[in-house]
């Protein structure tokens, strides 16, 4: 049979778990704005019930504790489509940068080039005019300029990219840490049976942080998350983090190296770093090693013109431009076969007479000017002509830039949903929060109305017959 | 789905709205569709190449008209030449009258040779600067007064000037106004010739393109010296090799009435289109010499006034007439290159209207698309606006008292 102090003892503990209930919602309406946080709720459970005979009578409710409410496959897509969109973005800024030099304007090299066989053809109206013939020389100037302008905005890309590249890791090694340093602690609360709560929040915020930065994969142990790169290089083992290192390496850019000095620059992707490293060692040198082919290769062909030909004096023409030697060819292909190009171009000849525009040594001769011209429309050695190979250079650019900006869009949208999906589960919702606290507040009320009950019961049992007697 | 927080959905789609607003204020202001290569990559790889064309037509129709004056130039040259071949003719038959007294004959031959200064003058025309009869040595008068004699400037008596070997890359010519040929020799790259070799390539040359006696030698003093050996052959040496150095008619030698022509038989070509190419000019040996010779006959003319029969002189009219119907003729050729000029010049006009159309295509927006696409993006954005602050300040606190 059922006592009045075991009823009190009930209401004890109703006002036990509502005041439960009330710390819980307190704390996730206090933590709604707290990023990575996950809501929490109070576990309620039924006490055991009294046997008495045939009657079995319940015993009230037990806070048994607190659970954060998650979601780890959610989690682990954000994370992984989080370094989709890091990578993106990186090499999105980086791209355009470099756009605005391949966009047409009046300095582009498609419109010098352009400028440069226009005068050529105007001076083959007046072979013979000085002015004509310093209008030519101009516009090799400003074609040789836009060759340099364009490959010193892409090395200058790179030079930034490649001080980026210090900056991620010592940022990723300072996320290792922290990352290693929560694990122990998150792994003696699971040992005694509890949630990692706030703990495991913090330490889901930081992998996600460490996402943006490269690709990770976190394996889930008893010693809390074991970290890897995407391809395998430790980064956090139980309470002991990886610390990564840089190095400049022989091609003058800083290499990425693990814990045990071994190059791993090649295997780091997805990330602001992935993203960093794949501008830096691989778009970047494929356009310049383009440029560099068609300053080059362009140059070349209006040098083997310009000798054919004879100046106003009669002579052989010398060179046009001035060129970097040509390191020997190798196999396979080299990205860039012609390094330093672009960058190096110039222009040989300085005096008006020495365009070489006579075929027949005759001084008002304008037989070579048709084969300056035809640079123009013949293919070099690439099979392109001058004009397709850069109009498809700067094509490579727009698409390469707008891949990367539709990449970022759809791993932002991607991720605005991921994240509508990880609130859904371990989201706050003040509205919800806002119920749950009259919830709380009327069992509350309702428990301590009990009491109160059972006080007036006891007050009453206390004088039973007293009051009679009297 | 359990919806907790629609703040984040609101912040991205105001950001999309705005991104859209930015996008269609920029074609607005712009008026271009693609700003910059990844708005339409493959539009702005076309753009390179259609700017690249368009250049190329700006410049032919600037060609044109660089080389319409000149060719207008040149027709008027011939018109006078012609003109003053008809005059040169009325002269001949006036002349070949037997009632002429030789007195009045010498005075037309002064006449004849006025005319004949008048078609060289013509001949030697030039149009800021280029020389339209000179073929593509455009840059000197093409028709040089003819001497008996020229010598070298540089000389040397030990070594002797004929063992040293001519530069290469240089072209010494020997013009010759009798035969109106010329006899060039190219030292090309690799090639040893001497100036003995010169010597001795210029000898062979007469009589096939030389006036016979033509000879070619070093002299006493060590130069190269070229000489017609007669009074009445004149010819004209040029040399760009400074090993001879400028070759010079030795003073005294002239040759009257003679014009030999240094100018080259190649007309310089000027690119108007991408497959038409026209001739600036007439080579002038071409034009008064190597057809049927104008200057021979003036000159022919003029001695026949001054010392020939009455047959004589109409026999040196006629070759006049000749070297009119021939002179005519390559008036013909140039007008229709004039003709085709004119064409060129309208039709380059189109190809640029049809290629600033095509950029327009490529990268451009239609100013009523554009400011479409700008108010529908206003539109949508103060919907997304207007929604969102609608929803987001909606708590259930709002109701509880």
């Amino acid at each position: 049979m059922g006592s009045l102090s075991s009823s009190l003892s009930i209401a004890v503990q109703s006002l036990n778990a509502a005041t439960g209930g009330l710390q819980v919602t307190n704390n996730n309406i206090a933590n709604a704005n707290t990023p990575g946080y996950s809501r929490q709720v109070a576990i309620l459970q039924e006490a055991a019930p009294t046997n008495d005979g045939n009657l079995s009578v319940g015993n009230g409710v037990v806070l048994e504790g607190f659970q954060s409410v998650r979601d780890e496959l959610v989690q682990t897509q954000i994370q992984q489509e989080t370094q989709s969109q890091s990578g993106a973005n990186a090499q999105l800024a980086s791209l355009q940068q470099i756009q605005p030099t391949f966009t047409t304007s009046t300095q582009d090299i498609g419109t010098q080039m352009s400028a440069l066989f226009s005068s050529i053809s105007s001076l083959s109206t007046t072979p013979g005019s000085s002015s004509a013939r310093q209008g030519v020389l101009t516009a090799g100037q400003n074609l040789v300029t836009a060759f340099n302008t364009a490959s010193n905005s892409l090395t200058a890309q790179q030079a930034g990219l490649n001080s980026q590249v210090t900056q991620d890791v010592s940022q990723i090694n300072q996320l290792t840490k922290q990352i290693a340093a929560l694990n122990p602690q998150i792994a003696g609360l699971k040992a005694s049976g509890q949630d990692g709560g706030t703990l495991q929040d913090q330490q889901n915020q930081l992998v996600l942080s460490l996402s943006a930065l490269t690709s990770v994969s976190v394996i889930k142990t008893d010693d809390g998350d074991t970290l890897t790169t995407g391809n395998g290089t430790p980064l956090v083992v139980g309470s002991k983090p990886f610390t990564l290192q840089t190095a400049t390496a022989s091609d003058g850019m800083t290499h990425v190296l693990d814990q045990n000095g071994t190059d791993v620059t090649a295997t780091l992707t997805g990330g602001d770093l992935g993203g960093t490293i794949q501008m830096r060692d691989q778009t970047i040198p494929g356009l310049l090693g383009q440029l560099d082919t068609l300053a080059n290769q362009f140059g070349n062909a209006f040098n083997s013109v310009q000798k054919g030909g004879y100046d106003q004096n009669g002579a052989l023409g010398q060179s046009f431009f001035t060129l970097p030697p040509a390191p020997p060819a190798t196999v396979p292909p080299a990205v860039d076969p012609y390094p330093g190009a672009a960058a190096n171009i110039g222009m040989f000849i300085s005096d008006p007479a020495s365009i070489a525009a006579s075929s027949d040594s005759s001084a008002g001769g304008n037989g070579n000017l048709a084969n300056f011209s035809a640079v123009q429309t013949a293919p070099l050695k690439s099979g392109q002509t001058p004009i397709d190979a850069y109009s498809s250079l700067v094509y490579q650019v727009g698409s390469l830039a707008s891949n990367a900006n539709a990449e970022s869009k759809a791993t932002t949208s991607s991720l605005l949903q991921l994240n509508d999906q990880l609130n859904s589960v371990s989201g706050v919702s003040i509205d919800q929060e806002s119920t749950n606290l009259i919830t709380y507040q009327t069992a509350y009320e309702a428990a301590a109305r009990v009491v109160s009950t059972i006080q007036s019961l006891f007050t009453i049992t206390m004088s039973m017959g007293t009051a009679a007697a009297e | 789905m359990r919806v907790t927080n629609m703040v984040p959905d609101a912040q991205y789609a105001m950001q999309q709205s705005q991104q859209a607003l930015s996008a269609a204020l920029q074609q607005v202001s712009t008026g271009l569709r693609v700003n910059q290569p990844s708005d339409d990559p493959a539009a702005s790889a076309n753009l390179v190449v259609s700017l690249a064309a368009s250049a190329n037509v700006d410049q032919y129709t600037s060609n044109v008209s660089s080389v319409l004056p000149q060719m207008q130039t040149a027709d008027s040259a011939i018109s006078s030449i012609v003109t003053s071949l008809n005059s040169a003719i009325t002269s001949g038959t006036e002349g070949a009258n037997g009632t002429e007294s030789t007195t009045n004959r010498q005075s037309i031959a002064t006449q004849v040779q006025g005319l004949l200064s008048n078609v060289i003058a013509q001949a030697n025309t030039s149009f800021q600067g280029v020389y339209l009869f000179g073929g593509s040595a455009s840059s000197a008068p093409p028709f040089v007064p003819a001497s008996s004699t020229y010598t070298s400037t540089q000389a040397s008596v030990i070594p002797p000037l004929s063992a040293t070997q001519l530069t290469a890359g240089t072209v010494t010519t020997v013009s010759d106004a009798s035969t109106g040929k010329s006899y060039s020799v190219t030292v090309l790259p690799g090639q040893n010739i001497t100036v003995g070799d010169l010597v001795n390539d210029i000898n062979a040359a007469s009589p096939a393109v030389l006036s016979a006696g033509t000879t070619a030698k070093i002299n006493a003093t060590g130069q190269l010296e070229i000489d017609t050996n007669s009074s009445a052959a004149g010819i004209a040496v040029t040399s760009n090799d400074p090993v001879l150095g400028t070759m010079n008619a030795t003073p005294g030698t002239e040759v009257a009435n003679a014009y030999a022509y240094v100018g080259t038989g190649n007309a310089n070509t000027v690119q108007v289109g991408d497959s038409m190419k026209v001739a600036t000019g007439v080579a002038g040996d071409q034009l008064l010499t190597s057809g049927a010779n104008v200057i021979s006959s003036l000159n022919g003319l003029i001695t026949a006034l001054q010392s020939g029969t009455a047959a004589q002189i109409s026999t040196a009219t006629t070759a006049v007439s000749t070297a009119l119907n021939y002179v005519s003729q390559q008036r013909v050729s140039l007008d229709s290159t004039i003709g085709q000029l004119n064409s060129q010049e309208s039709y380059l006009g189109q190809e640029t209207v049809t290629l600033t159309t095509q950029q327009t295509a490529l990268v451009g927006v239609s100013l009523a698309t554009a400011a479409t696409n700008l108010s529908q993006a206003e539109l949508n954005n103060s919907a997304v606006l207007a929604a969102s602050a609608k929803v987001l300040p909606q708590t259930l606190l709002d109701y509880l008292k």
